[in-house]
């Protein structure tokens, strides 16, 4: 019997080749997609998901009530985790970490590396296995380090280096560091990365930074003992907090900040590990959001839907040539059970091949996948049982809704009726419309998100950030030369040289640089009697005119020699309140008093998401400057690049010149946007590739059934557009209602998105506009072909067939 | 007795008004008959057929088939008591498609859940007795309206029923090829005792049968 039914399913197939090939083609591409999807969006939210005590494992965060409203920072004070171990029950590891850039020197090599100052606890807490070496406790000496296979070699050129010993730069003199450990390289999906894990201890900042409860520059990690709820332990910190914290809550009071909901003014509060990666902090609080991934999840799944509903009206359209099969079973004594099962054997038949070929596709597609949308995904990823079960479900799914429900249909039609090749229609066409409106309704959503979302990033690009970001080259000064002297020298290098029109640094790049990492720090002061934050960068004196920012108050530093004042941002003079800003002094150390020497106009020095903040320039010799900014002239960029690459080579031979133009870097932040982008205008193309196939299928069945309507028109005398009028006239219903279905819901979920970005395009009418007209033309060329043919036909033709 | 139908009433509304399509039909069928149901268009004869075949219901009126009360049965018992002993011919034939001749036979045997060995032997028979054995990986578009109806017939036979339903079994065919079709059902109503109704339009055919009754707006003259 199956083997019967199978051979009619083929044959069936066969004999619709056109039919059979869309179908065939739009859900197994929408099975690649959505296996390819559903694999990054899983990739997503495995993040840090591999430690094995993640559960008891936190992330601290410190909430601060202040004046202007909530704030959150994941930075914190030296002194503050061993504290907590020791005052605090509950707590079983804790660690400090700073994630940085070093330079690591062996023998001739210096090369920057990734590395991780940590506490002796890492290592317990955090599941980065150790493949040699010390491996009870790795870190038990202040000197000792742990590589990983990568970073082992990249340094020595082998794995076998246990009990080698090298030289990191610390406070610009190298220190040497004993190899106490290998250990397996880091997975993607770790938010902790490094090469090299080094004690908290020997981090440049720690001699200073040790006593002191104001310095914060480090995060905290902590795992909690067995049976200890974060809840709790926040609940028990209370008092903790007040004993350490009690001055700055008395200023935040005093500065009139009104308390959170429990009268606290200051929290610490736990992050579970597995939140991490979804945490932001932008608004004040810990806000954990799995949008992005889940947005990925739903671009996966409707894509499939699409397929799916091409496949229900497809088959369902298909009855009507069917129906003379089914009558005929029936009369030989086929029961509705057994028709349902060889239709739904069918379907089967053909998801079994589309999802075969789906699974293919994606496997062959993967690395193009990789590239494109700079995912991690691998196809050990796919074999992972979590994913396999996910699979299997929605196939079993799809095939028993997909496949059963017109199976269901063809199965309880009348014998009689069906023998007579009759089909009360009206009903299923309820239905196909339904499914219709909702496949254009997705379609059109989709366009309207990608029209948005492009148009967003084409305006942050193109956005004046205020400053010069074509002309300017910024790149880490990662050499092993005093940051300071290095500027000087390359200044000095390119004096002669007429298209390097200035030469500067500071301490924290614009945008994300070659070497992919960002850092910002903030100061807060007493300032006539309350507390005034601001961002803080370290700059040399020819930083505003290198990096072409506009004076709009008092003078610029002129020299080395001006370090004894400060200049500030139109936000920041605000921020001080005073009629004319140039009078304040700031105490920005304690006792000693700097002098504003002028306000720079607001510029965006961070990504476009946020608002612009209050910000000082400082000089200071003491503090190392991270980043060189070189302007050169409008004409021969690329030369004058070479010129300063050449110059850096020649001031820093061991060390890798990772320059790049400013407007790449800001480029560089809104790579995710970008990915998003791409991956929704993928979606959507997608989407309307699939839809149209739908709609051309249907159009075809639609055409062939209606052959003698269209016949007997032609003959009363209807012409060829009145009658492709007509056949054209229910899709394009169905897509008009689709867009206005699409068009609120599109408008409120961008809206939403666009609530992310502190500078935003307007939503005008003229998205959802164009993306209804993309979706009427490309229905009506899809429709069009089919329908002018038949109205062009012969109606003695068509009238003949029946 | 095979079947015997007592006031037997089928009608559908129409705007209100209720259309009889059969109207007081009594009829008793015996073992090895050979009836024709002549009428002219719209008359009822195929609608009465279908409700002999158990195809179609009715809407008063009782029906019983091999002393089982066709009106109360459910419609899983229906169908298996009518593919266990009812073979239909039809007048366009009906076959399949998408199947051979061989397969086409062997369709019905599958429904009744007959081993494979045993449907082999059965269909490979019937293809010997209609003598289509050259014909028997053909499909239905490759054989001429005469061959088809042959393959019609062989199909309702080969279940081995005790009633055979043509409604119009040569509507379609020229007169030779109706004539071959007609022996045969004769032969096989007389030689195997098969009993058939057929609807017919053609005073000729229905003289091949036994008994003829004639129908007229739903009723029995």
């Amino acid at each position: 019997m199956i083997k019967n039914y199978f051979k009619i399913a083929w044959r069936n197939l066969l004999k619709d080749k056109v039919n059979t090939s869309l179908n065939i083609t739009g859900l197994s591409v929408a099975c690649a997609v959505a296996i390819l999807l559903g694999m990054a969006a899983m990739f997503q939210l495995s993040y840090d998901g591999f430690h094995e005590r993640g559960e008891s494992i936190y992330k601290m965060v410190r909430t601060e009530q202040t004046p202007k409203g909530p704030k959150a920072g994941t930075v914190h004070a030296a002194p503050l985790a061993p504290t907590l171990e020791a005052e605090m029950a509950g707590v079983k590891h804790i660690s400090r970490v700073v994630q940085d850039g070093t330079l690591a020197l062996y023998n001739e090599k210096e090369i920057n590396m990734d590395i991780v100052w940590v506490d002796q606890d890492f290592f317990s807490m955090f599941s980065f296995p150790v493949l040699h070496g010390n491996e009870k406790e790795p870190l038990a000496d202040l000197n000792d380090v742990v590589l990983t296979e990568e970073g082992a070699q990249k340094l020595f050129g082998s794995t076998d280096v246990v009990g080698k010993t090298f030289n990191l730069m610390v406070n610009g003199e190298e220190k040497p560091f004993t190899v106490s450990a290998i250990a397996k390289d880091i997975v993607p999906q770790s938010n902790l990365d490094f090469q090299i894990a080094a004690r908290f201890e020997s981090h440049r900042e720690y001699n200073e930074a040790k006593e002191q409860w104001d310095r914060q520059y480090h995060e905290v990690f902590v795992e909690l003992k067995q049976g200890v709820l974060a809840s709790s332990f926040e609940q028990s910190s209370k008092s903790f907090v007040d004993l350490y914290y009690g001055e700055g809550i008395e200023r935040l009071k005093r500065d009139g900040a009104t308390a959170d909901e429990n009268g606290r003014f200051i929290n610490l509060e736990l992050v579970p590990l597995k939140d991490v990666h979804f945490a932001s902090f932008k608004n004040g609080t810990v806000e954990v959001s799995r949008s992005r991934p889940y947005l990925i999840f739903g671009v996966a799944l409707l894509i499939l839907f699409i397929a799916c509903i091409n496949y229900i009206n497809m088959s369902i359209a298909k009855t009507a040539k069917r129906l003379k099969e089914i009558g005929m079973r029936k009369t030989l004594g086929a029961q509705k059970k057994q028709l349902f099962f060889q239709f739904w054997s069918e379907s089967l038949f053909v998801f079994i091949i589309s999802i075969s070929i789906g699974v293919v596709l994606s496997l062959v597609f993967l690395n193009d996948f990789k590239s494109m949308f700079n995912t991690q995904i691998s196809s050990s990823m796919f074999w992972s049982p979590m994913f396999l079960v996910g699979l299997l479900l929605s196939i079993l799914t799809i095939t028993v809704v997909v496949g059963g429900y017109p199976a269901l249909l063809m199965s309880r039609l009348g014998t009689i009726q069906s023998l007579k090749g009759k089909l009360e229609s009206s009903g299923n066409n309820q239905v196909r419309n339904v499914l219709m409106v909702f496949q254009f309704s997705i379609a059109i959503i989709m366009i309207v998100g990608t029209l948005v979302l492009w148009s967003q990033i084409d305006y942050m690009r193109n956005k004046d950030l205020g400053f010069d970001k074509e002309q300017v080259v910024s790149f880490p000064l990662n050499g092993k030369r005093n940051s300071h002297d290095m500027v000087d020298l390359l200044r000095d290098e390119l004096s002669g040289n007429a298209e390097i029109v200035s030469v500067s640094g500071s301490d924290s790049n614009l945008g994300l640089g070659k070497d992919g990492s960002r850092s910002s720090s903030g100061i807060g002061f007493e300032y006539k009697g309350r507390i005034v934050m601001t961002n803080f960068l370290i700059v040399d004196h020819e930083y505003v005119q290198t990096l072409g920012l506009d004076m709009v108050a008092g003078r610029n530093f002129e020299s080395a020699a001006d370090s004894l004042g400060v200049v500030i941002n139109e936000s920041m003079a605000k921020e001080l309140g005073e009629q004319d800003p140039l009078t304040s002094q700031l105490e920005i150390e304690d006792g000693i008093f700097y002098p504003v020497l002028g306000v720079v106009k607001d510029y965006n020095f961070k990504d476009l998401d946020r608002a612009i903040a209050p910000m000082t320039f400082f000089m200071s010799r003491q503090q190392d400057l991270t980043y060189g900014f070189v302007k050169v002239a409008p004409t021969n960029m690329a030369n004058s690049f070479v010129a300063l690459e050449n110059a850096w080579k020649k001031l820093e031979p061991n060390a890798d010149f990772l320059g790049s133009f400013l407007d790449e870097n800001i480029d560089r932040t809104f790579r995710q946007e970008k990915t998003t982008a791409k991956m929704i205008s993928s979606g959507s193309l997608l989407a309307i590739v699939l839809s149209c196939m739908g709609l051309f299928a249907m159009s075809l069945l639609i055409v062939q059934q209606r052959t003698k309507e269209i016949g007997v028109r032609k003959v009363i005398g209807a012409s060829v557009g009145s009658i492709t009028y007509i056949l054209t006239k229910d899709f394009l219903k169905l897509v008009l209602i689709a867009f206005i279905i699409a068009s609120p819901l599109s408008w409120y979920i961008l809206k939403e998105w666009l609530q992310n970005y502190t500078y935003r395009i307007d939503l005008s009418v003229w998205f959802f506009i164009g993306a209804g007209a993309i979706a009427v033309v490309i229905a009506m060329l899809t429709i069009g072909t089919r329908t002018i043919r038949a109205a062009r036909a012969n109606p003695v033709k068509s009238l003949r067939t029946e | 007795m095979l079947l015997q139908l007592r006031n037997i009433f089928k009608w559908v509304q129409q705007g209100g008004q209720r259309v009889f399509l059969l109207k007081d039909i009594n009829l008793e069928v015996q073992e090895g008959e050979f009836i024709s149901i002549m009428g002219p268009s719209g008359s009822g004869k195929s609608t009465l057929l279908n409700v002999i075949g158990m195809l179609d219901t009715f809407d008063e009126g009782e029906y019983d088939f091999l002393n089982e009360s066709v009106h109360t049965l459910k419609e899983k018992y229906r169908s298996n008591l009518y593919k266990e002993y009812i073979g239909f011919v039809f007048q366009s034939y009906h076959l399949l498609d998408d199947l051979t001749v061989e397969e086409n036979l062997e369709m019905p045997l599958l429904y009744k859940k007959i081993k494979g060995s045993e449907r082999k032997a059965l269909v490979a028979d019937m293809l010997d007795r209609f003598n289509i054995v050259g014909k028997k990986d053909l499909f239905p578009a490759q054989l001429s309206g005469g061959q088809q109806q042959l393959v019609g017939v062989a199909r309702a036979l080969i279940a081995n029923p005790k009633l055979i339903l043509a409604d119009e079994p040569t509507g379609n065919l020229n007169s030779q090829q109706s004539e071959e079709i007609m022996q045969l059902f004769k032969k096989l109503n007389e030689e195997e005792g098969v009993t058939i109704i057929q609807v017919t339009h053609s005073e000729k055919n229905a003289a091949y049968g036994s008994r003829i009754i004639n129908l007229l707006d739903g009723r029995k003259i």
